[in-house]
């Protein structure tokens, strides 16, 4: 139905899959982390899982902040939700009842948390397996994981082989994902995102710059997102930046998509002043 | 961090306790990550006493710190053993403020299980507040008496209807409000530096948080109204005066 122009082989033909039911091909699952609360997991992830289904990938995304639900808000789709993941994994509903079609982007769907649930609920197993599941039918699994390192994160990160992780160019942030990323070991193969920059900040030298926090984390960049009023707006809204054609956040989220998805994007544009705060990161930051 | 470095500086001792073990971040923010000789967990796990894990803040004297650990599990201290050293810490100090963990896990739990009141802190955001919505009703239902402090709010944003007003989120959540903070690129700028707000009186922040920690002491401080506006409100409503403060 669509033609996918990227050159990277990650990526199959996604119809075969879907109408045949044959797994020629799995999907890929990436859990979105950061450690630190707050950062920008949900908002990423609702942005890329749009950008990529924009792309005419079919992509599925679990929300897997069971008691503090985001996903659905910033997607829009709180009053649509009717099952959620703790009902298909103890199998009071099955995977189609629960998966909830986006309202904006054909080819997405939510399979949101339970508000009134906890983590310790999750059956980690269980949840692997049904990440396994979602790979034979959809493109991408992307899982958005909550804050901290405790047993949401680690459930959210069973049954994904990648990881974005994504922080915010402050020595906390930078702390925490360096940590996260210790824990995740090799086998993620963890890439990031640097989110809400502010470029003026960064001249003034009071915020890390890109640089900075690269030099620190030494990870593969995927992309940078900058601190954009408009992200506040469109949560609220539940319409997530990337439907935008237009701005350069929404290309920022169109980029990424296209190196998800395995495309020879140009990395990030970014300035390059000088780095002042590198210094305490360096002595600091990692104990 | 800055509500503890303003409090010490009025006077009053102060012992930070920061609860997110596995990812400390508060030594950090206040610039005593390079004098963390033990931890928390070391405390529980009885291989220290508690006064030799206090970091003493010099710049306040009257500000302690007690670091977390950072290359244990949260599940490495248990309810009671948390209550236990905040009531210890509890004994030589005015106040103990606890840096609960995001979430509501076993981090959160450890927090607030020495703690005797709560303050919870939302952006005005829909998902932040539907998230304290369900944290607030954690606290009621442990009979902690809660307060709440709204951060990082840009009036010329609420202005314009593009974010919820501080009216709107105290509605919502119905707790008794504490404080308003803006978002101000000063707290970027200073958390990196590890330089409590109270440092300098010349920043915009200081004094929003000198107001803040009077409200705590008991005092009655009127929040600043800075716009008689209206405006449409996300909701739709019609909606008269914007506060900050
Ligand atoms: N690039 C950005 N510019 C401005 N605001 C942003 C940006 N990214 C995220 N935000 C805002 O920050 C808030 C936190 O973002 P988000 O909910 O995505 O974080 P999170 O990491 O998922 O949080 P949690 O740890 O609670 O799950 C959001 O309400 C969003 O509006
Ligand atoms: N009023 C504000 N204005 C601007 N930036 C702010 C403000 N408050 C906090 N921030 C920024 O947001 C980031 C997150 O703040 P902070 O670390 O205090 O959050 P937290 O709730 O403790 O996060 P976690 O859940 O990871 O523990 C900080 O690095 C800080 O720079
Ligand atoms: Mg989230
Ligand atoms: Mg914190």
């Amino acid at each position: 139905m669509h033609v996918l122009s990227q050159t990277g082989e990650a990526v199959a033909a996604p119809e075969e899959r879907v109408t045949t039911g044959e797994t020629t091909k799995l999907g890929r699952a990436i859990v979105v982390t950061s450690g630190k609360g707050g950062v920008g997991k949900t908002t990423t992830t609702a942005n890329l899982g749009t950008a990529l289904a924009q792309r005419g990938a079919r992509v599925a995304l679990i929300d897997a902040d069971v008691g503090l639900r985001n996903l659905d808000i910033v997607l829009g789709l709180e009053n649509r939700v009717q099952h959620h993941l703790l009902d298909v994994l103890e199998e009071t509903a099955t995977i189609d009842d629960a998966l909830v079609p986006d309202k904006h982007s054909e080819g997405l769907f939510l399979l949101a948390a339970a508000q009134a649930r906890e983590k310790d609920e999750v059956d980690t197993e269980k949840m692997r397996a049904l990440v396994a599941s979602l790979r034979e039918r959809f493109d991408y699994v992307i899982i958005d994981s909550p804050a901290g390192i405790e047993k949401g994160f680690k459930n959210a990160v069973a049954g994904a082989q990648e990881a974005i992780v994504v922080c915010t160019p402050e020595v906390s942030s930078v702390r925490d994902v360096d940590r996260v990323v210790g824990l995740l070991g090799n086998r993620f193969r963890p890439q990031l995102v640097i989110n809400r920059v502010r470029p003026q900040l960064v001249k003034k030298g009071t915020m890390l710059s890109v640089e900075d926090v690269d030099a620190f984390l030494r990870l593969p960049l995927l992309g940078v997102i900058a601190d954009e009023p408009q992200i506040i707006v469109t949560t609220n809204r539940g319409e997530p930046l990337a439907l935008q054609r237009d701005g350069k956040t929404a290309a920022a989220y169109h980029a990424i998509a296209a190196r998800v998805a395995g495309e020879d994007v140009p990395p990030p544009q970014v300035e390059l002043p000088k780095p002042t705060l590198f210094q305490r990161l360096f002595r600091g930051g990692r104990a | 961090m800055n509500l503890g470095a303003t409090l010490a500086k009025t006077g009053s001792r102060v012992v930070l306790v920061d609860a997110d073990i596995g990812l400390r971040n508060l030594d950090l923010v206040l610039g005593l990550e390079k004098r963390i000789v033990f931890d928390l967990v070391e405390v529980v796990e009885e291989r220290c006493q508690l006064r030799q894990a206090l970091i003493r803040d010099k710049r306040f004297e009257s500000l302690f710190l007690l670091p977390a650990s950072q290359t244990r599990d949260k599940d490495a201290v248990s309810e009671e053993q948390f209550a236990a050293v905040v009531d210890q810490a509890a004994e030589t100090a005015d106040y103990v403020l606890v840096d609960s963990p995001a979430g509501i896990e076993a981090g959160f739990r450890n927090a607030v299980a020495g703690a005797n009141e709560a303050i919870v802190v939302t952006t005005p955001e829909v998902s932040a507040i539907r998230d304290a919505d369900r944290v607030i009703g954690k606290l009621s239902d442990r009979g902690l008496p809660v307060r709440l402090i709204v951060n990082r709010l840009r009036p010329e944003m609420v202005h314009s209807g593009d974010m919820l007003s501080v009216d709107d989120v105290c509605e919502v959540l119905g707790v008794e409000l504490l404080g308003i903070v803006p978002d101000d690129e000063e707290i970027i700028d200073t958390t990196n530096r590890g330089e409590p707000l109270a440092l300098d009186d010349s920043k915009r922040l200081t004094a929003i948080y000198q107001k803040i920690v009077r409200r705590l002491e008991g005092e009655l401080v009127p929040f600043t109204t800075f716009d008689n506006g209206y405006r449409q409100g996300l909701f739709g409503r019609l909606f008269a005066g914007l506060r900050a403060g």
